[in-house]
């Protein structure tokens, strides 16, 4: 039975996961931009002429037109994403902070840390795991 | 029924599996054909800085390019300096005339706060700089590459939440051609990313 929702849990998140993003993982920058661009290029050209990215421009003018359902769906979860990634990206080394203590002593420089962070993945907190996934650094 | 230790083990190497296999199974994302830049060479490239970089002063960069419109900035004092700090040239589509940035273009942007937010380079201050081709008035042109620059500079501040303090922005106009020697050709018009050095 457990195997059986595994598989079926398994499989519903290779699908959640190809038609956007699942809420409980980030994407790259890159990789959202592409996803709005794919999912919404469509409507910007129609509705949202001469706005831009900065300031919410483009975010304030999709959410205000008759956009593609697609589109609806891909900018609020890659809204989500962007902003998941910037919370951890901003947080990673605090959240770490106790475990770069402990196991990676004497290392100097965040870009060392995290590559100390990494090495010693399987006994830092489980936050602090979570943090350097989300960041998008591994 | 508890798991024994092998069947976590399976387990957990199957999650690890699916989680791996996503992005294969998901490349759809990108546009096929387009030559597409990564996080990895911009870092590579905007990484390399000299023990003692040479300091830029952007309002001295905006002064010489506005009193030398049609003339050409590259060997001017302040602009020359730029040629020696490390650097990655872009090709970002506007809207024509316009500082919106076309859809097709996002991903680069993207690309671009990957690589600032990261530990390598996000203790560094950025030049944005701006180039058009030759076709249409030097001073328009000026004008228009400074504004494209900033609406740059403004996604990556607002969107991607770039510390303002780490990124300046210029128009280099059609001042500074790729090619000299062909200065309306289309590939003239680029974005430079310019590493200023640590930032204040």
């Amino acid at each position: 039975m457990t195997t059986r929702i595994g598989a079926v849990g398994g499989a519903f998140f290779m699908l959640l996961a190809c038609t956007g993003i699942t809420q409980a993982q980030t994407i790259s920058y890159a990789d959202a931009m592409s996803l709005l661009s794919k999912d919404c290029g469509a409507d910007v050209k129609k509705f949202c002429k001469g706005l831009n990215l900065g300031n919410n421009e483009i975010r304030n003018c999709l959410e205000g037109q008759p956009v593609s359902s697609q589109c609806t769906a891909t900018l609020a979860s890659v809204t989500a994403s962007i902003e998941r990634r910037l919370a951890a990206q901003a947080s990673v080394f605090k959240i770490c902070a106790s475990n770069a203590n402990q196991h990676c002593k004497g290392v100097v420089g965040e870009v060392h840390i995290l590559q100390c962070l990494i090495k010693t993945e399987r006994i830092d907190s489980a936050k602090c795991t979570q943090a350097i996934t989300d960041a998008g650094w591994r | 029924m508890a798991l024994t230790e092998t069947q976590k083990g399976i387990k957990t190497m199957l999650r690890r599996l699916l989680i791996a296999l996503v992005p294969l199974v998901c490349l759809g994302i990108q546009p096929a054909g387009a030559q597409q830049i990564t996080e990895h060479q911009l870092i590579g490239s905007l990484d390399k800085m000299a023990a003692a970089a040479p300091m830029v002063d952007v309002g001295l960069l905006i002064e010489e390019a506005n009193s030398n419109a049609g003339r050409g900035i590259a060997a001017l004092p302040n602009w020359s300096v730029l040629a020696e700090l490390p650097q990655f040239a872009v090709d970002i589509e506007f809207e024509n005339n316009s500082v919106a940035i076309e859809p097709q273009s996002y991903r680069t942007i993207g690309v671009i706060a990957d690589a600032l937010h990261h530990p390598l380079l996000r203790n560094y201050r950025f030049l944005i700089v701006g180039h058009t081709n030759a076709t249409g008035k030097p001073e328009h042109n000026l004008e228009l590459s400074l504004q494209r620059a900033n609406a740059i500079k403004v996604a990556l501040m607002t969107t991607f939440s770039i510390p303002a303090n780490q990124l300046e922005a210029v128009g280099a106009g059609q001042e500074w051609p790729l090619d000299g020697t062909s200065p309306k050709d289309a590939k003239n018009r680029r974005v430079q990313l310019i590493n200023l050095g640590p930032a204040r």
